[in-house]
């Protein structure tokens, strides 16, 4: 089969799907993509057998149809080049791939198309099929894809659980310290089902996905997904398992609220978990009406700081220990001016709410364990 | 820096563990004392001068001290009471001297580079010397050289209750004569495996290639031929963090009941997490160690969250137990560390750790912290307690 396309073109297609390419795979054929053409599209393939997306592309002069493994490392060498027209002249039975630029000639002998295994298949009796705007999805990874855990002990709690009902679309994620909970009312569905995206697969996506109403069609049975949006398919093994039932352990009655701003309380946090004890990386948070003290101390290296900012707070006086870097990344990923922080107690978890929202279909709630600090 | 400027004084406190408790019991003055584990399988920690005619060595097995010297008063030992002379001692030191590393409980280096500028160094230690004398009442000796190693030859050869000031040109003809036991870094079986080579002075060993003690010593051998020649660039290292606790238990009889064995290492687990939450410290490691009757030494850890929770740690010690203790020989010891400490404070998990939980450890060491910490503890430990003892 023959077929001519333009240098950035295909290698933009090359790079959106190559993240998926692990660099220590246990398949050497999974070191390459997978080229198909059929009339005059050509499909791309990069798999790391847990994950497979796929893309498509137009191309010209085609001639002839056929599947062929292609090299992935030496094929996305391309981004050195300059844009030109390239012809690929492959043999399917000699494998022989001869990439003719304007200048030159690539030639190597590649590996059977057929030897590439095969993306998971979704069940046809099980399973499930939603649609929605890319931006809602996208923005569901993208608020909730910090907090997964790595965590050999507990796969589910890897990746972010969605779950769709009638109400109201959800996306879950928690390492057992942090949480987060993102919900879309706009987004529902008559049959009430969920899955759990792998960490991985749902970076991909939060790279590929484009941030517009665009839609997105999930098809899901228990153990895999297939996410078809743009000219994008994305293949991918679920997390099996039961979630922990993370509405438990949100508290639904704190009777303390704290009003800070979010930037001034980033800013200082930063600045001051600096000077914590970088494994512990403890962070108390003083607070009293009107006034929030946050301060870090490592007395290892005797260092210490502390920073002052003003804040609304109704309530009992409280000093609460968090881990720093939490804090931060909860805080960075609220997108209001002003941030509500629910408290009740030392021990207890606290919620990270944002004052106003972004959209009125939105509904973002974090929630940060506290650390035990000597009272 | 060049070792010619420098200078290291090197402070040890004569046997110490007996110098205080003659200093609380003047009645013990002169007469030979064995400090350690009184039971027949218990082993010497410290002894005086009197028993070490006998033959008695720190170290040796109580039964076969007390063969060699049965006029010996045995002393149990009181850790809390040693570590407070110790602090004392360091307070002094801390006081007058620029830099200081605390070796071991009864051990200082002290840097003075520099200070023979303003004042004698010599003078300088005696003067030191005398206050600790008068201040603490125990009895101490100082070497005085170029680097710690020669410094804490020179303090062994001016025991007891001596100084030793080895000047840089002194400091070969001094070595020359010594044992090479004498060496720090040269134990039991490096000794012996340079014996059987013939070398027993440390004159002989500056005579063998360095290369070939380094075959015979290991990675170890070049430091020790370079001591040899008076060479030990090692500076003195102000501060050094703990950076692991632990307990170990002899019993007294060898035992092989696991449910027991594993209460005690609750109770000793108990303990130690007491200790870490006092001290606001974290563990990340656990290392649980047990001996054989036979005298092998097996020890097995796991790297874990950061954690103070008696509960999480016990878990995690019983495993580790179950995990290597794998023959079916009874037990001579059993011993719990903790290591990778960090100043901090224990993380909650959302869906493990309750308030209620959170609360109970609190009141529990509020209890602990104010009535002793053998007020309060878990019925898992409560057998295995006695065994530990307070």
């Amino acid at each position: 089969m023959n077929f001519v396309v333009s240098s950035t073109d295909l290698l933009n297609h090359l790079q959106a799907i190559a993240k998926v390419i692990s660099s220590k795979n246990t398949l050497p054929i999974l070191d390459n993509f997978l080229f198909e053409l059929k009339s005059n599209v050509l499909t791309i393939t990069a798999s790391d057998l847990e994950t497979t997306l796929v893309t498509s592309m137009e191309v010209e002069n085609a001639e002839g149809e056929g599947v062929i493994a292609v090299d992935a490392r030496r094929l996305l060498k391309l981004k050195d080049t300059s844009e030109q027209p390239l012809t690929f002249n492959i043999n399917t039975e000699t494998l022989s791939v001869d990439i003719l630029s304007e200048s030159g000639k690539f030639s190597k002998v590649e590996q059977k198309g057929d030897d590439f295994p095969q993306p998971h298949e979704v069940d046809e009796t099980k399973k499930t099929e939603i649609a929605l705007p890319a931006e809602a999805l996208l923005t569901a990874i993208n608020k909730t894809i910090f907090a997964t855990a790595d965590d050999d002990l507990r796969p589910v709690m890897n990746g972010i659980l969605f779950t769709f009902s009638a109400d109201y679309m959800t996306a879950v994620a928690s390492d057992a310290h942090k949480m987060v909970r993102y919900r879309r009312t706009d987004i529902t569905s008559e049959q009430e089902s969920s899955f759990i995206l792998p960490q991985k697969p749902a970076q991909l996506l939060k790279n590929l996905l484009p941030n517009d109403e665009s839609e997105v069609k999930i098809v899901f049975d228990h153990q895999n997904a297939i996410i078809e949006f743009a000219n994008f398919v994305q293949v991918c093994r679920l997390v099996e398992g039961k979630y922990p039932n993370y509405d438990a352990v949100i508290p639904k009655d704190n009777p303390y609220r704290m009003t800070v701003d979010r930037l001034d309380i980033y800013n200082k946090l930063k600045m001051v978990s600096g000077y914590a004890n970088p494994a512990s990386n403890l962070v108390k948070m003083s607070i009293a009406p009107n006034e929030l003290k946050v301060s870090a101390q490592d007395l290892d290296f005797s260092m210490s700081a502390f920073e002052r900012l003003k804040c609304e707070y109704e309530g009992e006086e409280m000093e609460i220990g968090f881990k720093g870097v939490f804090l931060l990344e909860i805080i960075a990923n609220i997108s209001s001016t002003d941030v509500f922080v629910e408290l009740s107690d030392p021990s207890r978890a606290a919620l990270f709410l944002p004052v106003e929202k972004d959209d009125d279909n939105e509904d973002l709630l974090m929630l940060i364990m506290p650390m035990m600090v000597n009272q | 820096m060049e070792q010619d400027k420098r200078n290291i004084l090197h402070l040890d406190l004569d046997t110490f563990f007996v110098s205080v408790e003659r200093l609380r019991n003047s009645q013990l003055n002169n007469k030979p004392i064995i400090v350690g584990g009184t039971s027949d399988r218990g082993v010497v920690s410290a002894c005086s001068y009197e028993t070490r005619a006998f033959g008695v060595y720190s170290g040796m097995p109580m039964k076969m001290a007390r063969r060699l010297c049965p006029e010996a008063r045995l002393i149990r030992g009181d850790m809390d009471q040693y570590s407070k002379y110790s602090h004392l001692v360091t307070d002094i030191i801390a006081d007058e001297a620029p830099v200081y590393e605390k070796m071991s409980i009864d051990e200082h280096y002290l840097d003075l580079t520099g200070m023979d500028r303003f004042f004698g160094t010599l003078k300088w230690s005696k003067e030191l010397r005398q206050r600790i004398i008068k201040e603490s009442g125990l009895p101490i000796s100082f070497g005085l050289s170029k680097n710690k190693c020669v410094a804490k030859i020179a303090t062994g050869e001016a025991k007891p209750n001596g100084e030793l000031q080895i000047a840089s040109q002194e400091i070969l003809p001094f070595l020359a004569p010594l044992s090479i036991r004498k060496i720090p870094g040269v134990g039991n079986k490096a000794f012996q495996t340079l014996r059987t080579m013939g070398v027993d002075t440390i004159a002989t060993l500056r005579n063998v290639p360095p290369d070939m003690v380094a075959r015979v010593l290991g990675k170890n051998g070049e430091d020790v031929w370079k001591k040899a020649n008076g060479i030990d660039l090692s500076p003195v290292k102000p501060y050094r963090e703990r950076k692991s606790i632990g307990t170990e238990r002899t019993f007294n009889n060898d035992r092989a009941d696991t449910a027991r064995l594993e209460e005690i290492i609750a109770a000793m687990t108990e303990k130690l997490a007491f200790e870490l939450r006092r001290k606001e410290k974290v563990t990340s490691c656990v290392t649980i160690k047990i001996r054989y009757a036979n005298f092998d030494t097996h020890t097995k850890q796991q790297r874990i969250p950061y954690s103070a929770m008696d509960h999480q740690l016990i878990k995690i010690g019983r495993e580790l137990f179950r995990k290597v203790y794998d023959r079916r020989m009874r037990v001579r010891l059993v011993g719990v560390k903790f290591s990778h400490l960090v100043h901090g404070a224990h993380q909650l998990d959302l869906f493990e750790d309750t308030s209620e939980m959170v609360r109970l450890y609190q009141a529990l060491d509020s209890l602990k912290n104010r009535y002793g910490d053998h007020i309060v503890h878990k019925a898992l430990s409560m057998s295995g307690r006695k065994v530990v003892g307070r």
